[in-house]
C-alpha cells in the first residue's frame, strides 16, 4: 500500500471540516444544493462502480434510482409507520433485487448491446410509472410527507427542518460512498477489475466471469435505489422525471465530466453539474443544448474528465476503464 | 363497422407504423453491425427530416419537392457530424461513441426548439393523396396506404442493393465482419461512410412521409429512439431482415395495444423484448456475439 499523500490528507480534512460546519456558514438555498450534491454524488458513485470500476456502461441507470425513488414514496406515503432508516434500508434491497432482475437478463452483453437493453428495462419500468395512474399519479407526481428519524436511544428527530435533513443525508452518504470505496478494494472487488481489463481470462483462473458482473451490477442498482429514495426523502415529491431518458443522461454526464477513472470522479462531476446547472438555469432556459455541448466537449477534449485536471491520469492498464 | 374491418384497419395502422420504424432503424442497425457505433443521434435526424418538410412545404408549396430536398439537408447534416465529431472517436472505442452521439441529440432536440418552437406542426399532405378510398369493405386513407408502398418500394430498392450489386455486398460482409473485409484490401470506412449517408437519407425520408399523418413536435425523435431500440433488440444487432421483422412486430404490437388495453400499450413492446431477450439474448436474428 502507498501512503496517503499529505495534501491529500489535509485536503480531506478541509473538506470534512467544511461539510460539518456548511449548515452554519451557508445560506438556507445553498444547502439545499449541498443535499442535492451529496444525493448525486452517491448515485454518481453507485453509477461509476459499474461503469468505471466494472467497464458496464448501463444506460438504463435510472431503472434502479426511479425504483429506489417510487419505492421510498410509496412506502413514506402508506406505510409511514415503518421507522426511516428501516424504509431506506427496504429501498435499498428491492433496488439489488431490481439489479439481480435486470443484470441477469443483461450482464451476458457488452458494449453497445449491454447498454442499449439495459436502457429497454428502463423505458419497461418508466411506461409502467407513466400509466400506472392510480399509484403512481404518472407524468402528475405526487408529494409526500418527510417522515421523522427515530433512533433507538437516541430519541426523535425532527427532519422539518433542513439542517437536520442536511446531517442525515450526509451521515447516510458518506457511509455508502465509503462502504463503496472499501468494497472496490474487497478480492470481490478486484475480480471485477480483473473481469473489466480481460474476460476471456478469468473463467480460466476459475473465476465465474458471469456472477461477478452481476454482483457488481446488483451492488450499483441497491446504491443507485438508496440515492433515489434519498432524492424523494429530500424533495418530499416524485414524478416519472425522476425514471426518464433524462436521468439517466445525467448520471452518465456527472460521471464522465468528473472522471469515470478515479473514484472522486463522479463525486466531483456530480458537485460540478448540480452547480453549474443551477448556475446557468438561473441564465438560461437553454440548459439542454449547453448540456449536449459539455458532453461533447468533455468526449472529444477532455478524456480523463475534470478529476485528471487535478490527479494526473495512473499510468497502469487499469486507466482506460470502460473504452472498451 | 364489423370488428373484422376494425381488426384490419388496426394492422393497417400497424403496418404504416412499423414501417417508419424500419426505415430509421435500418440505417441505425447496419451502422451499428459495420462500425459498432450506436449512432444515438440517428433519430435526431428522422425529427430533422419532418422539420426540414415542414419548412421546404412552406417555402415551395410542394411535398414532394421537400420529400426529395429535405434528405439531402440531412443527409448533408449527417455527413458533417460525421466528419468532424464522430470520426475522431473511431479509434476511442464505443462508448465515447455512444456518448458524443447522445450529446448531438440533446443539442439537436434543443436547436429544433430554438429554431421551430415548442409548439407541434403540420404538413398537409398533398391533395393527390388526400382523402380516404373504399377498402376492403370499409374506408381507409389514401395517404396511409402511400406510407406502405413507397416504404415497400424503399425496401424493395434496399434489397436489390444489398443481395444484387457488388458494393451491397461488400456491406453484408463489412457488418458480418468488418475486420477481415478490411484485412482483405477493402476501405471498410468509406462503405461506412456511404452507409451512414445512406441510413440518414432513409431516415429523413421516414420523417418526411410521417409528418402529414403524425404531427411534427421536438419529442418525435425520442419516440421513435426508443421504437428503433427494442426493434434492434428483439430483431438482433446488425440484421436487417431482423429489423424489418421486429419492425413490424412493434407496429402491430402499438397499433393492436392501444385498440384493446391504451394504458398497457407502451408497456407491451418492451415486454416484448424482455421475453425476447430471456430466450434468445442475441435477438431473433442475431448472430453470436
Amino acid at each position: 500500500m502507498k501512503r496517503a499523500h499529505p495534501y491529500s490528507l489535509v485536503g480531506s480534512m478541509l473538506i470534512f471540516g467544511f461539510l460539518l460546519l456548511a449548515p452554519r456558514i451557508l445560506p438556507e438555498m445553498k444547502i439545499h444544493l449541498m443535499i442535492e450534491v451529496m444525493i448525486f454524488a452517491l448515485w454518481a458513485v453507485s453509477f461509476n462502480l459499474l461503469f468505471g470500476h466494472g467497464g458496464l456502461l448501463a444506460f438504463g441507470f435510472g431503472a434502479p434510482y426511479g425504483v429506489g425513488a417510487y419505492a421510498a414514496a410509496l412506502l413514506f406515503q402508506h406505510f409511514a409507520g415503518i421507522p426511516l432508516v428501516l424504509t431506506l434500508g427496504l429501498v435499498a434491497l428491492l433496488g439489488f433485487l431490481t439489479g439481480i432482475i435486470i443484470g441477469s437478463l443483461s450482464v451476458r452483453l457488452k458494449g453497445a448491446y449491454f447498454a442499449l437493453i439495459t436502457f429497454g428495462f428502463q423505458m419497461f419500468l418508466y411506461a409502467i410509472a407513466l400509466k400506472w395512474y392510480s399509484v403512481t399519479k404518472g407524468d402528475d407526481g405526487f408529494s409526500v410527507t418527510r417522515p421523522a428519524l427515530s433512533l433507538p436511544l437516541a430519541g426523535n428527530f425532527s427532519m422539518a427542518n433542513v439542517v437536520p435533513v442536511y446531517y442525515f443525508t450526509l451521515a447516510i452518504v458518506a457511509l455508502a460512498i465509503l462502504a463503496t470505496y472499501f468494497f472496490q478494494k474487497t478480492p470481490l472487488g478486484n475480480s471485477i477489475a480483473l473481469v473489466r481489463e480481460n474476460d476471456i481470462r478469468p473463467p480460466f483462473l476459475g473465476y465465474n466471469v458471469y456472477l461477478i458482473r452481476l454482483t457488481v451490477f446488483s451492488v450499483s442498482c441497491l446504491l443507485a435505489a438508496l440515492a433515489g429514495g434519498l432524492f424523494v426523502f429530500f424533495n418530499e415529491f416524485v414524478s416519472t422525471a425522476v425514471i426518464d431518458m433524462n436521468v439517466s443522461m445525467v448520471v452518465l454526464l456527472m460521471a464522465i465530466i468528473g472522471g469515470s477513472d478515479h473514484f472522486l470522479g463522479p463525486i466531483l462531476g456530480a458537485a460540478f453539474y448540480v452547480l453549474v446547472q443551477n448556475w446557468l438555469s438561473s441564465l438560461t432556459n437553454r440548459w439542454f443544448l449547453v448540456m449536449g455541448a459539455i458532453f461533447i466537449v468533455v468526449v472529444l477534449y477532455l478524456e480523463g474528465g475534470l478529476i485528471s485536471l487535478f490527479i494526473p491520469k495512473k499510468d497502469q492498464p487499469g486507466g482506460s476503464a470502460g473504452r472498451k | 363497422m364489423g370488428v373484422w374491418e376494425i381488426y384490419l384497419t388496426t394492422a393497417m395502422h400497424g403496418l404504416v407504423y412499423g414501417m417508419l420504424i424500419f426505415l430509421v432503424a435500418s440505417g441505425l442497425t447496419l451502422v451499428l453491425g459495420m462500425a459498432g457505433v450506436l449512432n444515438i443521434a440517428h433519430a435526431a435526424l428522422y425529427m430533422l427530416g419532418a422539420y426540414f418538410a415542414y419548412t421546404f412545404t412552406q417555402f415551395t408549396g410542394s411535398f414532394w419537392l421537400s420529400l426529395i430536398l429535405s434528405p439531402l439537408v440531412v443527409a448533408l447534416v449527417a455527413v458533417l457530424i460525421e466528419r468532424f465529431l464522430l470520426r475522431k472517436t473511431y479509434a476511442k472505442g464505443h462508448v465515447p461513441q455512444i456518448l458524443l452521439t447522445f450529446g448531438l441529440l440533446y443539442m439537436i432536440s434543443e436547436i429544433v426548439r430554438m429554431v421551430w418552437g415548442t409548439n407541434p406542426l403540420r404538413v398537409f399532405e398533398p391533395p393527390l393523396l388526400s382523402g380516404e378510398i373504399p377498402f376492403l369493405g370499409g374506408t381507409y386513407p389514401v395517404y396511409r396506404l402511400f406510407i406502405i408502398g413507397f416504404s415497400i418500394f424503399i425496401l424493395i430498392g434496399m434489397l436489390l442493393f444489398l443481395m444484387r450489386t457488388r458494393v451491397g455486398l461488400i456491406i453484408r460482409a463489412a457488418v458480418h465482419d468488418a475486420d477481415m473485409v478490411g484485412a482483405l484490401g477493402t476501405n471498410v470506412p468509406v462503405y461506412l461512410f456511404a452507409v451512414y449517408a445512406g441510413g440518414a437519407i432513409l431516415a429523413a425520408v421516414a420523417g418526411v412521409i410521417a409528418a402529414p399523418m403524425l404531427s411534427i413536435f421536438s419529442g418525435m425523435g425520442d419516440q421513435i429512439l426508443l421504437d428503433c431500440f427494442v426493434v434492434i433488440i428483439v430483431g438482433g444487432f446488425g440484421s436487417l431482415l431482423g429489423a424489418f421483422v421486429a419492425a413490424l412486430l412493434v407496429g402491430e404490437l402499438q397499433s393492436y395495444g392501444v385498440l384493446w388495453i391504451p394504458q398497457l400499450a407502451l408497456v407491451f413492446e418492451f415486454l416484448l423484448m424482455a421475453v425476447v431477450l430471456a430466450i434468445r439474448p442475441t435477438g431473433l436474428f442475431g448472430e453470436e456475439i
